[in-house]
């Protein structure tokens, strides 16, 4: 398709608008916005397993009304910061190879950089959670736990994602999604306790990407060459 | 007296085509040749001018090189070509303001 009959004429109404049009379209051209949910999708699907490794009991600490104590799979610890890297990885050469294919630049650097940062400041984070138990009394229920988590941090590399592609669905559905994260982890019925409650966790914020992935895919449909 | 805004209009910028180029080039931030040349219907030739005027006024800077094989052509706009994107698409904005007055 080319922009010739949308970007014609010489009124400035329609200069203007051909500008618009042609602004949307290059949008249109380098948005993928389906390939880095469906990869965060599977990262969050693959770390179900992790949550059966054994756990390693953290410390304790007490106040006049609640003793806390924390433990932790180390594996989950190696496992996230790992995948999550390499899935920022795979999306940015995915990005790139894209762009060289299409001829327009990529927006994908300030995502790509945000989630890595992301994911190793997250860790960091646990990791001195794993040692000041009282943390997790702040806030109602799960939210300190849940605003402390990797699927957290994935849903604000997307808002990156949406800002820097300019991208007001996927901004919506970055917003959604982190309220999902939010809401599962602290008013879920089943709240990380017990042998289904963190793979609860993990399920519904998959699924979420999981069908925001296959919705973009359809709406984006890059078999059909944009430009 | 304030002059009208069609006398700031930048005769190289307020073109159909080159104002397409600057634009394109500007979403994309790195864009190639054949991208251009599909998107605004133009031949090569044409395309080759308009870019090579674009370029002496130091609005895009061309960079060429091979990707496999094939050699490639990308564009990119440069800071005096951002002002100028800018200062046309006001321009364009304040003309239309004067041609339809507010509320019509």
């Amino acid at each position: 398709m080319t922009s010739g009959a949308v970007f014609s004429g010489d009124d400035p109404r329609q200069l203007l608008s051909g500008t618009r049009e042609l602004t949307r379209l290059v949008r249109r051209t380098q948005r993928a916005t389906w390939f880095p949910l469906l990869v965060l999708a599977a990262v969050t699907f693959a770390a179900i397993p992790f949550r059966y490794s054994p756990y390693r009991l953290g410390t304790c600490a007490a106040t006049v009304a609640v003793r806390v104590c924390t433990a932790y799979p180390p594996a989950l610890l190696v496992y996230w910061p790992t995948a999550l890297v390499l899935a920022y990885v795979v999306i940015a050469v995915f990005y790139i190879r894209r762009s060289q294919a299409r001829g327009v630049g990529t927006r994908v650097r300030p995502f790509v950089v945000a989630g890595i940062i992301l994911a190793l400041a997250m860790t960091g984070s646990l990791v001195w959670t794993l040692y000041h138990p009282l943390a997790f009394t702040l806030g109602p229920g799960g939210l300190f736990s849940a605003l402390h988590s990797y699927l957290f941090a994935i849903g604000l590399a997307l808002v990156v994602l949406a800002w820097a592609e300019r991208n007001g669905p996927l901004l919506a559905f970055a917003l959604g999604y982190l309220a999902v994260v939010l809401v599962t982890a602290t008013f879920g019925p089943v709240s990380g306790h017990g042998w289904l409650g963190f793979p609860v966790q993990l399920v519904i914020p998959g699924s979420v990407l999981l069908l925001g992935g296959i919705g973009f895919l359809l709406a984006q449909r890059p078999w059909r060459r944009a430009a | 007296m304030t002059s009208h805004p069609a006398n700031g209009l930048d005769d190289i910028v307020h073109q159909r085509v080159r104002l397409g180029i600057l634009t394109i080039a500007h979403e994309a931030r790195r864009v190639e040749f054949s991208y251009l040349r599909d998107t605004l219907g133009l031949t090569a030739g044409n395309l080759s001018q308009h870019l090579g005027v674009l370029e002496t006024a130091g609005l895009i800077a061309i960079e060429k090189g091979y990707a496999g094989k094939r050699a490639r052509t990308w564009v990119t706009l440069t800071k005096a070509g951002q002002a100028a994107l800018e200062d046309e698409i006001a321009q364009l904005k304040l003309l239309i303001s004067r041609i339809e007055p507010a509320g019509t």
